[in-house]
């Protein structure tokens, strides 16, 4: 998975479309007794129609809690602490909660990162699947059942009939993973989060999974939302990227851009530390594999000025100091970094 | 058939330990030492004869052996001989005291069961809120209260300040209230159930709101949550019953120990139940009784237990017997 990193999509040519989804200046706090974490601190991003839009970043950069709040289910004592989340140009953060409830699993889906503990042990598969139905849509239990079968037969679970009567726990971890994407599909929604769906999954599991996600993706010309540690998956997946780190936004290109021409030393570092087929770690001609010296910032009291500044081979005086904004620097592309022309606030 | 197995085995095992249980039960019974000369003997006028003579009349006579196959036997005809305090049949006393204790135990069981589940799910989907910490607190300072306590406050405000409710007894001697037995019946049941249901309530919520709060904070609920579901249904459909499964225990000892837990409270409300009459038949050493009521609840018990474990296959999947 790591040997290609050619990015799976050509950027788009034609004139940005209205977003699908569009995320401003989004903020979650999480109210703990040391104090306020800002694990999601002024966060921008959209998604295009049809589009798959990759979040990368190391852990408690913030990506998955991003996820949720485009849900509004942040876990407490989490809070949305501010922003705008607009799906289909209406804000979710003003809609009430029933209204905000029937989005859920109809038009906006999510696909979880362990496929052990996100299917509920005591139902059957086609139970829990078929609940979601008949709910939403008022299906009869034998109407949901079939679309379940067909959905389940869709994501390559093989005699699906038979799956319906099945429990999680007699499923391998690969086919719950399809089992929880069957389950995202089922209404047809144009959003599809999937937050880290494969790094629970054996190695050879990960790819079969990705290849799946990436054909329904196509086939149903649904957004996706594809939020990952790993840029391996994100070049094979993702026609846009964007990079996060300690809760803020710090490039977003389309992936082309991103694995070719990075501007942001963040992500020229995360690039570089990846390993490389065509580099040898072992054997006389060796190099150690690149790291990024120090670790994330303490997001309770984050320093001032750029987050990434201690780390940051590039830093000079001013990063200390002012927090950059996220700026333009070329055709669908913004950085937040000052060495890159980027504006700064005090902050 | 793996689970019709699985229920054989363990009815032969649950009979083992019955079995195993009224040994060990008549041992203990024989340490004390003969009864009747507990009872009777150096008392004024007693003499060697009349000892011999109601030893004899009780079968008390034989050897430890005869006398243990002979007592197994009986109690397999559900002959559980005679009370030596009362001159009833044992039998006859367990099923009269026993109903009475069933009439308040389970009514008391079913409420605390459905008020503690709504209680739980009020405290642990507002974990750490001050309705939370209320019911924590609360439910600690039932669970460590002394039972007796309750009951006499119940009494005070209820039946002496108020005088609304019968401080004791499960029937009126005379005068029913408005008339009608069964109204009366209800209104004497109301303290002493009033008292249990507090009890069973403050245990039941203290295990099931902590694991309610376990289970709301899976990934599976989330995904409940993410795909629309009511939060109505999510927390009394997904989470309520993955919740009950370590509660499931309890629940089983709870039914299980129903006969022989009351002794408080029926001594607290003077309740003609089997709990107070056990109670005085140890006191008495009215030994018949003691072994007839302690093979009951033994008996109880162990069915308690298998049914809670076939309960366990029903609640969850991944349980299989065999």
């Amino acid at each position: 998975m790591l040997s290609t990193l050619a990015p799976a999509s050509s950027p788009p040519v034609v004139a940005a479309p209205a977003p699908l989804l569009q995320v401003r200046d989004l903020r979650v706090h999480f109210h703990t007794r040391e104090g306020v974490v800002r694990a999601v601190d002024g966060v921008d991003y959209h998604v295009n129609p049809a589009e798959t839009l990759g979040i990368v970043g190391e852990s408690g950069s913030g990506k998955t809690v991003s996820s949720l709040a485009t849900l509004r289910l942040v876990p407490p004592p989490a809070r949305m602490a501010g922003g705008q989340i607009l799906f289909e140009g209406q804000d979710l953060l003003a809609k009430k909660p029933a209204e905000m409830a029937a989005l859920r699993g109809r038009r906006i889906a999510m696909i979880f990162q362990n496929p052990a503990t996100s299917l509920n042990p005591i139902y059957s598969i086609g139970a829990q699947l078929g609940e979601i139905l008949m709910w939403h849509e008022k299906a009869s239990r034998a109407e949901a059942d079939a679309r379940v079968v067909e959905l389940l037969g869709l994501v390559g679970i093989s005699d699906p009939g038979a799956r319906l009567r099945q429990f999680p726990h007699e499923l391998s971890g690969g086919m719950k993973q399809r089992v929880g994407i069957a389950r995202a599909l089922l209404c047809n929604p144009s959003l599809v989060l999937a937050d880290e769906p494969t790094t629970a999954l054996d190695v050879t599991i990960q790819a079969q999974i990705l290849e799946l996600l990436a054909d329904l993706q196509k086939r149903f010309r649904m957004s996706m939302v594809l939020v990952t540690h790993d840029m391996g998956v994100v070049a094979r997946m993702a026609s846009r990227i964007t990079v996060m780190y300690a809760g803020r936004v710090c490039e977003s290109a389309d992936a082309a851009t991103i694995f070719n021409a990075p501007r942001h030393p963040y992500t020229r570092a995360l690039l570089e530390s990846m390993p490389r087929i065509d580099h040898s770690y072992t054997g006389a001609a060796r190099r150690p594999l690149p790291t990024i010296a120090g670790r994330p910032p303490n997001l309770l009291n984050p320093p001032p000025g750029c987050r990434f500044h201690d780390r940051c081979p590039e830093a000079a005086p001013e990063c200390r100091r002012l927090l950059p904004l996220e700026t333009p620097v070329g055709p669908g592309h913004t950085v937040s970094c000052l060495k890159r022309g980027s504006e700064g606030i005090a902050a | 058939m793996g689970t019709a197995r699985y229920i054989a085995r363990r009815l032969i095992f649950s009979l083992c330990l019955i079995l195993g249980v009224s040994v060990i039960l008549f041992a203990m019974i024989n340490a004390i030492g003969n009864p009747v000369e507990v009872l009777l003997a150096e008392r004024p006028g007693i003499t060697e004869e009349m000892i011999q003579a109601v030893t004899e009349y009780y079968g008390l006579n034989g050897s430890v052996t005869d006398r243990y196959f002979t007592w197994i036997w009986a109690l397999l005809r559900l002959d559980f001989g005679t009370s030596i305090i009362y001159n009833l049949p044992v039998s006859e006393m367990l099923v009269t005291y026993g109903l009475e204790t069933l009439k308040i135990q389970v009514p008391a069981i079913l409420i605390a069961l459905l008020v503690s589940v709504l209680i739980s799910v009020l405290a642990a989907t507002r974990q750490y809120s001050r309705v939370d910490f209320g019911v924590i607190a609360s439910a600690m300072v039932g669970h460590s209260m002394p039972g007796f306590l309750l009951g006499i406050v119940l009494i005070l405000i209820f039946s002496y300040s108020l005088g609304i409710l019968p401080s004791y007894g499960a029937y009126s001697t005379r005068n029913p209230l408005w008339g009608s037995d069964v109204a009366d019946a209800l209104w004497h049941m109301v303290l002493p159930v009033g008292m249990l249901v507090f009890f069973n309530c403050a245990t039941l919520t203290l295990l099931l709101r902590s694991s309610l709060v376990d289970v709301l904070r899976q990934d599976f609920i989330t995904a409940a949550r993410a795909s629309g579901l009511p939060e109505r249904r999510v927390v009394f459909g997904h989470a309520l019953r993955n919740a009950f499964i370590p509660v499931l225990t309890y629940l089983g000892i709870l039914f299980g120990l129903m006969l022989g837990t009351a002794p408080v409270t029926e001594t607290v409300f003077t309740w003609p139940g089997l709990g107070a009459l056990y109670i005085m038949a140890i006191q008495q050493l009215d030994y018949p009784l003691i072994m007839g009521a302690t093979m009951v609840i033994t008996v109880m018990l162990v069915t308690a237990t298998l049914l809670t474990d076939i309960a366990y296959v029903a609640i969850d999947p991944r349980i299989r017997l065999g």
